[in-house]
């Protein structure tokens, strides 16, 4: 379980999320929505050790994040992040295979537990028969896929999404978020994610958190947080933009 | 995949047994396989012919070896930190820095400052590499753009150059004459006791460069990547950065500016291998550099004898194709 309780986070001096709470079960999902710069990223980047908290605690199962060394956190929590990966002549495997990281010795090299969890990642991503592919030669979807894998492959108790969806078409968002949903049910991992689609986000999410401007505006049930008069003022729309968008 | 690498690293080895006793055996001097061959096993008889092989040759041809895998490491290193794959201690001025450091010693030293020795040479071509390298990783504090960097670096090298130029103007000839020997760059004349000082520096550089392989892996990823996969991001720079000057630094202390190994061995080392992974490409670089260096230094050696051509011309006849494969493949990939 992923505990926040009164975070605020941001870079050096600069606060751009602000006394933030909230619990995440494994197994559930929590979807941060509000507009580009509201610091969904910028909470993402501090539960997964990117930023240090500039106050509050955030607690996994009953551990403070930052009284785990940077091994032990990693292991705890795996991230998919925005950027893309450098991954010269890797194959789709290899890259996996990163993810297992924090689990390995000296020289990084995998002992056969190590190549179960990437072999049972890999296959509930589906990216098994990529394995041998290059990297660099795959579609943005399978990508996305292989880097789920990569997640996943090491077993973490919460995994974080920023935007995991924002360059993918609807065919490759609707499969990519469907096994999100049953990788978190499968192995009862917390899931916190940044989406930008809130319809997806209604049908996938068990709470949703809105955020604007750095500060929590409503946390709940994706029903009651993702009604049409909540969208309306939480995104700035009029009644008539937001028919148009979603009638 | 594993039996390429395995193929690789017999290839490899292979290659350094036979340039190794082709290097020895190359040279103006006629002395035939057999006897090269009992002057190893230490039963010759003729002395001239031990003297020249154990006393010229072999401390030549090894000091080509260790530097040659030195420079390259040293390149793959500096491509590793800059995610560039044409960064190397040539392209980032720090040879350059070196020249000036040594052509400075020696006019102090002409003017009495200070005592001139071969130690001191090795120092001042050290600190040289040192500076330019602070002087581009400060730049690249600045600078995110990689291309914008390497041209940085360029920059750098040409202040560098121009400075030495301007002090090499104001100095009379004799007081440079061995600057102008240390520009060319040559694995010739290393003492055995320097080579062994070489030798120790270059070997810990490499073992440790090892020992680093997984989160240099991890780094190759990406910094937010690696430091998700918990490494101690600010740790592996710095000790990614140190072992590059360190061993960049020897080589110019001791063979002078060697140009283009340093990006050329770790692309082909890459082709041969089928892999980037650091834990196959350190040892590799090390070996490759070392064979490319022992045979451009046997092209240097043979080819106007019983004159000699610069080092450095014959390694960038050999490694400057290799850049421009590169940077046309680059192009491929992006198109």
């Amino acid at each position: 379980m992923l505990e926040v309780r009164n975070l605020y986070a941001g870079y050096g001096k600069k606060e751009i999320a602000r006394d933030i709470s909230f619990k995440v079960n494994g197994g559930e999902i929590l979807t941060l929505i509000g507009q580009n710069g509201s610091g969904k990223s910028t909470i993402l980047k501090t539960l997964s050790g990117h930023l240090r908290p500039l106050s509050g605690d955030i607690i996994i199962d009953g551990r403070p994040l930052l009284s785990m060394r940077r091994e032990e956190r990693a292991k705890a929590v795996s991230a998919m992040l925005t950027d893309r990966p450098g991954t010269d002549m890797m194959t789709c495997r290899d890259v996996v295979e990163t993810g297992r990281h924090p689990y390995t010795g000296t020289f990084g090299l995998l002992g056969p537990a190590d190549k179960e969890s990437v072999r049972e990642a890999m296959r509930l991503t589906d990216t098994e028969e990529l394995a041998e592919s290059r990297f660099s030669e795959i579609s943005d979807g399978q990508k996305q896929r292989v880097m789920l894998a990569r997640a996943v492959c090491r077993e973490p108790k919460v995994l974080l999404f920023d935007e995991p969806t924002s360059f993918l078409d609807i065919h490759y968002k609707l499969t990519f978020l469907y096994m999100i949903d049953r990788l978190r049910k499968e192995k009862k991992i917390a899931v916190v994610m940044s989406l930008h689609e809130t319809e997806l986000a209604a049908k996938i999410s068990d709470s949703v958190m809105l955020l604007k401007n750095g500060v929590c505006t409503g946390l709940g049930s994706p029903e009651t947080m993702l009604g049409r008069d909540r969208l309306m003022e939480h995104f700035d729309l009029s009644e008539e933009l937001y028919d148009r968008y979603h009638g | 995949m594993n039996k390429r690498i395995l193929f690789s690293f017999i290839l490899l080895a292979a290659l350094t047994l036979i340039f190794l006793l082709l290097g020895v055996s190359a040279g103006s001097a006629d002395i035939s396989p057999a006897e090269l061959m009992r002057v190893l096993m230490g039963r010759s008889s003729d002395g001239t012919a031990a003297l020249i092989l154990l006393k010229i040759r072999l401390p030549r041809t090894l000091a080509a070896f260790v530097l040659g895998g030195a420079l390259a490491l040293s390149g793959y290193m500096l491509q590793t930190y800059f995610h560039n794959p044409i960064a190397g201690p040539f392209v980032l001025g720090i040879s350059s820095g070196a020249r000036l450091m040594v052509a400075v010693t020696l006019v102090l030293a002409a003017r009495g400052a200070l005592r001139l020795g071969s130690a001191l040479m090795a120092g001042a071509a050290f600190f040289g590499a040192l500076i330019s390298m602070m002087a581009v990783l400060l730049a690249s504090s600045k600078i995110k753009n990689m291309s914008m960097l390497v041209v940085c670096g360029v920059m750098i090298g040409y202040i560098c150059t121009a400075i030495t130029d301007i002090i090499v103007n104001f100095a009379d000839d004799s007081d440079i004459v061995n600057l102008r020997g240390w520009s060319i760059g040559s694995f010739s004349g290393m003492k055995s006791d320097q080579l062994i000082v070489a030798a120790a520096i270059v070997f810990i550089s490499l073992a440790a460069s090892v020992f680093l392989s997984k989160p240099i892996s991890a780094y190759q990823l990406g910094e937010s990547y690696a430091v998700e996969m918990g490494v101690n991001i600010r740790a592996v720079r710095i000790a990614i950065i140190l072992l590059s000057s360190l061993l960049s630094g020897c080589v110019a202390a001791f063979a002078g500016p060697v140009s283009f190994v340093g990006i050329a061995v770790p692309f082909l080392m890459k082709m041969l291998l089928g892999t980037a992974k650091p834990l196959c490409m350190i040892p590799a670089c090390f070996i490759g550099g070392g064979v490319f260096c022992i045979i451009s230094d046997i092209i240097a050696r043979t080819v106007i004898s019983p004159s000699e051509l610069g080092i450095s011309t014959v390694t960038s006849v050999l490694g400057a194709p290799v850049v421009l494969m590169i940077m046309l493949r680059k192009k491929k990939n992006n198109a």
